[in-house]
């Protein structure tokens, strides 16, 4: 009978995980994965059962884990100023954390895997953040927007941001580049004021 | 630590040559009637054509010889 190696598995996601940061889906074969994690293609086929399997585990895996850090602390309840300036904080430091899983999970939103992610994944932070925006609607402390506006509005400045800080150059590229706690205190009350009935 | 992936199930991994979707399909009448398998996957993608077996209770050589009969090779990976 055979038996899970928990140590095994954790060293194929990890690795797994380096290559798609680093060389895109293209770059992934379980071959040059089994070579680079230090185990046989047969352990990497008992957990999975081929490449496009892998690459969904792992970023189900992920993407699982990153939202789960962004609902820390967090209610749907909460004033609409107050939960979105923690949103951008849990977003921030999860990032600045983890730059590789989170240049993943962005990988995958713009791939064909998207779609399949996104149906096994737990839809609790949908959920909550879907309750947060009607509430803030509801109490009038939020305009009324389609999703996609809304979200562009709400995270995309900030997600900008974090790509010009983790590449370290801004627009001018011969500039270094550091996103601090002023620069994101501003970004985020412009977008506050926008986003005000 | 080590736990169990589930009772009685194990996971048999062989490298073929099965090639094509028609080879899938010769490879389909063997497999999908085998009472003891209970899941399977060939990986065509891969260099080594991984078929992946999930099975109560066969023995690696029992698959190998039906998919020798049919004219395909097949050896199991060492783990």
């Amino acid at each position: 009978m055979r038996v899970k190696d928990e140590k095994k598995v954790v060293a194929i996601k990890e690795k797994a995980l380096e290559i798609l940061v680093n060389k895109g889906f293209d770059g992934l074969s379980m071959q040059k994965l089994a070579k680079e994690a230090g185990v046989s293609p047969a352990t990497i086929y008992i957990y999975f059962k081929d490449r496009d399997d892998l690459i969904i585990q792992v970023a189900l895996e992920e993407i699982q884990k990153m939202l789960e850090a962004t609902l820390k602390g967090f209610s749907p309840e909460m004033h609409f100023e107050e939960g979105l300036k923690l949103q951008w904080i849990n977003r921030v430091n999860y990032f600045l954390k983890y730059p590789m899983q989170a240049h993943l999970s962005e990988q995958i939103k713009y791939s064909p895997y998207y779609n399949i992610v996104f149906q096994k994944m737990d839809k609790t932070f949908q959920k909550t953040m879907g309750e947060f925006v009607h509430n803030a609607i509801k109490r009038n402390e939020l305009v009324k927007l389609p999703l996609e506006v809304y979200w562009s509005i709400a995270f995309a400045p900030l997600y900008q941001l974090v790509k010009f800080h983790t590449s370290g150059r801004g627009l001018n590229r011969l500039e270094k580049f550091v996103l601090d706690e002023n620069m994101m205190d501003q970004t985020l009350k412009l977008v506050i004021k926008a986003l005000k009935p | 630590m080590e736990t169990m992936i589930e009772k009685e199930i194990d996971i048999l991994v062989f490298k073929t040559n099965i090639k094509y979707k028609k080879d899938l399909e010769k490879v389909q009448d063997i497999l999908k009637v085998h009472p003891k398998i209970t899941k399977w996957h060939v990986d065509l993608s891969d260099r080594d054509k991984v078929l992946r077996i999930e099975s109560i209770d066969i023995l690696p050589h029992q698959i190998i010889n039906q998919l020798q009969q049919v004219g395909f090779s097949c050896e199991e990976l060492p783990d």
